[in-house]
């Protein structure tokens, strides 16, 4: 089962910008990171997430360069771009914003 | 931020490669065999837990590659070449869309670039939509006027209005120079090309203090006038020119696209010069034409009203004859250009949408045949994989490649027919020979085949390809079968709509040339000329030439008999007056009304002979009356019953403009039969012949010379023009003979029907092709049904029944429903219709009968095929 699917849509380029924002890393540690902060509430599968990563390069918000990984194999590294940076903090504000509102609705009712 | 959109141009072009991707994938599938082989998995197991975790890799793949910015170009590059190769595949499909949609989008581009032209283009004047003409209706002249006894009352009380002007018209005037031409001048007052809005290219316009009669002369040139005769010279200004022999001094150049608003040609605008006192007292003073900026805010029926007052003035100071059938007129500029072509621009415009729509229907009729036929192949390529957008996407690509090439086509088709329109089109439709297919058109057509592409490409595109089709059943869509019957019985509707129309005209056209004229036009050979001031600046010396000319011609080869007229019938210039000032002796004046118009002009005694106009009364004129003291009038015979309804009008006396001491007396020495005189569709009006004596009285500038001769016409047309060139080479004539000037007459009449005529012919051969098409289809559809039907016994009989049932169905209901929008639709033809109705029974039963028969041979030939299905071959495929 894709748990991508139950994420709001637009959720995975954040979590991948955020995940970027501490250092470069490639797909699977990217995967890995998400999987094990959210308590494994958050799987990535493949199919969604390199699909992202390059609509995410093309748009020039992150960049990639090959490197070597942990285990000294050749692995593709991504890291944020300037504007992948601007528009970090743009869809942190958003997101606040739609919490801030949800929440707001939800305590009403 | 530069460094970042070059990174997204770098990607446009090439984008991640497919190794790239792959490498990636791998890397991500090794770390997790690492992971499960740490978390204490074997080896073999934790690749193949680890292959099972990460799912297709094809379908990663295809998913990261369609992230790809180029993506979207691929795939229509994929599905141009798929569309273009398809296409190739079926050259018959290919060329009758292509051609189909070519006549539509030709059609329609070059008739909508005429009609642009004439309804839609820009008038060359700031703020146009505020301009208006402004004047008087009445019985003499089609277009409104102002007199100047009203003129200057107007214009000093109008509220309505910014401003008000005026211009007293162009007439001809000679440049009196070296190089010495004939040129148009345009008298207009100070306030004209402000009122317009029109500034001066170089130089100024003349001020009130140079219109006055006696100020200094003062012109302004025209561009192209300028070009021409001072090569775009700057200095030009302040230059003296010699205008009908006075001097006047050019103060300024008009702007390349200046005209003037009455549509005439005119090289020099001067001031009008007019004495306003004295135009004041006048009665009724000097004709011109009055223009006039609205206010802004204020509507034309607003302005209408607002000038009442001004109305009731010129009213008071008509003659009491004319007030009942004087009216005011206010209406735009562009309606007053417009006038009488503006029904024919709009029918045209009717008419080719009406092909276009024809076209349109069969484009998609062929298409949705072209989609039915490849039922299976869709269902295959979407088994295959491909998602329903991408299935319609290429489905509308197709469609959309055909259109632009049917675009293309169609636009060269376009300037092709504009050509043949420029080429047969009469003389009086403005603008026509300017015509061009511009940027705006090109864009027009474009929208058109991309609006016929899109639309009708998407209908079949849209439908969803069926499971069952893969079995290889072909069974139409029933929903897709009313569709393109309905598409049909459109066509035949509209295909019955020009027809009606195209009929109307053409029986309408026969009439026009096959009525009596009331004369003989053949062997008769004319030749007009208009003799300029500065050789012949009097009545003497005009009389002198033309009655030496008519010497030189008299006994000239094979001219028979030889008159001279300052006009001739049926149409065209000629001289009018009112009814109600003939006074005839011993009778009293007439009262009320104007008694409408009468149409009269000077002869020599030959004028009927040489035209075969009978002399039902009296002698005639004869030649010992050239030389009398007296006057004498021939009337036609309508004007004789009229003035005598029961007397003998021969010996009668008449005096023509109202009887007082000094209005001459006119013997009537005959009674003419009627001959046509108000063009070839007008009412006939009551006409009079006065008698154009060897005295300098009777002569003017202008004068047709009509000779009866024994020989071929092109002789004798080559003979008069060296005689007039031997007198003076340097007068322009006119030579023609009369059956020529009739025919000209008939021009726009012609233009009219032989364009709305192809467009019928046109729209109904693709109705033919569209209804041939379908029913083809259909029995290609059944081809299987067919056969069932014929191994169970079914006569070739009953086949062709059930075939033609069909298509019967459809023709009848084409049919009906174009009789009647076709009865509704006529009517708005009924002006341009000459002795026939617009509801014609003749035309509409040979129409209705001619459309039936060629759409029933349609059918005939793909009703024919189905009766020859052999069961056995039917029943075996598939």
């Amino acid at each position: 089962m894709p748990p991508s699917s139950d994420l709001l849509q637009g959720t995975l380029d954040l979590l991948i910008l955020k995940t970027l924002a501490l250092e470069s890393m490639h797909g699977w540690g990217i995967a890995q990171r998400i999987q094990q902060v959210s308590k494994d509430a958050l799987q990535i599968g493949q199919g969604s997430l390199y699909p992202a990563l390059h609509r995410l390069e093309y748009k020039g918000w992150i960049r990639s360069e090959w490197g070597a990984s942990e285990n000294n194999r050749k692995a593709k590294f991504y890291s944020l771009s300037p504007a992948g940076k601007k528009q970090l903090a743009d869809e942190l504000k958003d997101w606040d914003r739609l919490i801030t509102a949800i929440a707001l609705v939800l305590k009403q009712v | 931020m530069l460094k970042e959109s070059l990174t997204r141009f770098r990607f446009l072009l090439s984008g991640k490669t497919h190794r790239e991707v792959d490498e990636e994938l791998q890397f991500h599938l090794e770390q997790q065999v690492q992971a499960n082989i740490s978390a204490g998995m074997l080896p073999q197991e934790a690749r193949r837990h680890a292959v099972i975790a990460f799912g297709g890799i094809e379908r990663a793949r295809e998913n990261c590659r369609e992230r790809r910015p180029s993506y979207f170009i691929e795939t229509l590059l994929q599905d141009i070449r798929y569309s273009l190769r398809g296409l190739r595949r079926s050259p018959s499909f290919t060329v009758t869309v292509v051609l189909t949609l070519m006549l539509g989008i030709g059609a329609t581009t070059a008739v909508f670039s005429v009609v642009d032209r004439i309804l839609f283009r820009s008038l060359p004047y700031s703020h146009a939509d505020r301009l208006v003409s402004v004047g008087l209706i009445a019985p003499i002249q089609q277009q409104e006027f102002m007199l100047g006894g009203s003129y200057y009352e107007w214009r000093d009380n109008q509220t309505p209005f910014e401003s008000l002007t005026s211009e007293i018209g162009v007439n001809p005037c000679d440049l009196t120079e070296e190089r010495p031409a004939r040129l148009d001048c345009a008298g207009v007052e100070a306030t004209f090309l402000p009122t317009l809005g029109v500034s001066p290219l170089l130089g100024r316009n003349f001020t009130k203090e140079e219109d006055r009669p006696n100020a200094p002369r003062v012109a302004l040139i025209s561009y192209p006038l300028w070009l021409r005769r001072f090569n775009g010279d700057p200095g030009v200004l302040n230059k003296l020119i010699h205008l009908d022999g006075q001097p006047a001094r050019i103060i300024g150049v008009l702007p390349k696209d200046f005209e003037m608003p009455t549509l005439e040609a005119a090289d020099v605008v001067v001031p009008e010069a007019l004495d306003e006192a004295a135009q004041r007292k006048g009665d009724p003073g000097r004709p011109m034409y009055g223009f006039a900026r609205l206010k802004p805010g204020v509507s034309i029926p607003q302005a209408k009203a607002a000038m009442g007052p001004e109305f009731d003035y010129s009213l008071r100071l008509a003659p009491p004859m004319f007030r009942k059938e004087v009216h005011l007129q206010v209406r735009s500029l562009r309606d007053r250009q417009v006038h009488d072509v503006r029904l024919t621009a709009w029918i045209l415009l009717g008419v080719v949408l009406a092909v276009l729509l024809i076209a349109c229907a069969n484009v998609s009729n062929l298409l949705m045949a072209r989609g039915a036929g490849r039922d299976r192949e869709l269902a295959v390529r979407s088994a295959l994989g491909a998602s329903r957008a991408r299935l319609v996407r290429q489905a509308l690509t197709e469609s959309i490649v055909l259109s632009i090439a049917g675009s293309v086509a169609g636009s060269t088709f376009a300037v092709l027919l504009l050509r043949v329109f420029i080429a047969i089109a009469p003389e009086g439709i403005p603008f026509l020979s300017k015509a061009q297919i511009d940027t705006r058109i090109m864009l027009f057509t474009l929208l058109l085949s991309l609006v016929c592409g899109v639309i009708f490409g998407l209908v079949p595109a849209l439908s969803r390809p069926r499971a069952e089709a893969l079995a290889g059943r072909t069974s139409m869509t029933s929903s897709h079968a009313v569709l393109r019957q309905s598409l049909v019985v459109v066509q035949i509707m509209a295909s019955m709509m020009l027809l009606v129309a195209g009929t109307l005209l053409f029986r309408s056209f026969w009439n026009l040339q096959n009525q009596r004229l009331g004369m003989h036009t053949e062997s008769v050979v004319t030749a007009t000329l208009s003799l300029g001031q500065k050789d012949y600046p009097t009545p003497e010396r005009q009389m002198a030439f033309f009655q030496q000319l008519a010497r030189q011609l008299r006994y000239g080869p094979g001219i028979r008999l030889l008159a001279m007229s300052d006009s001739l019938p049926p149409g065209g210039y000629h001289h009018d007056q009112i009814y109600a000032p003939i006074v005839v002796e011993g009778k009293p004046r007439k009262k009320g009304g104007t008694g409408g118009l009468v149409t009269w002009r000077w002869v020599t005694p030959d004028y009927f002979r040489v035209l075969d106009i009978p002399i039902l009364q009296g002698p005639g004129f004869t030649e010992d009356e050239l030389s009398s003291k007296d006057h004498f009038i021939v009337l036609s015979r309508s004007l004789a019953s009229r003035l005598f309804p029961d007397q003998d009008p021969i010996g009668q006396r008449l005096q023509l403009s109202g009887g007082g001491t000094d209005d001459p007396w006119y013997r009537v020495t005959g009674v003419a039969a009627d001959v046509k005189n108000s063009g070839l569709t007008g009412e006939d009006e009551p006409e009079y012949y006065r008698l154009r004596r060897n005295a300098s009285a009777d002569w003017d500038g202008r004068s047709s010379i009509v000779v009866k001769t024994s020989l071929p016409t092109d002789a004798v047309q080559r003979w008069i023009h060296s005689q007039v060139a031997s007198l003076d080479p340097t007068e322009p004539v006119d030579i023609e003979t009369l059956s020529e000037r009739v025919s000209k007459l008939a021009d726009q009449p012609r233009f009219q029907t032989v364009l709305v005529a192809f467009f019928a012919v046109t729209g109904l051969v693709l109705a033919v092709i569209g209804l041939y098409g379908v029913i083809s289809f259909l029995v290609v559809q059944r081809t299987q049904e067919i056969g069932v039907r014929m191994a169970l016994g079914a006569s070739r009989m009953a086949i062709l029944r059930l075939v033609l049932g069909k298509s019967l169905r459809l023709i009848i209901w084409g049919t009906s429903l174009g009789l009647l929008a076709a009865l509704a639709a006529s009517r708005v033809l009924s002006s341009l219709l000459f002795s026939i109705g617009p509801h014609d029974p003749v035309t509409f039963g040979i129409v209705t009968l001619l459309l039936f028969l060629v759409a029933l041979l349609a059918t005939l030939i793909p009703a024919g095929s189905a009766t020859k299905v052999n069961p056995i071959v039917a029943l075996r495929c598939d």
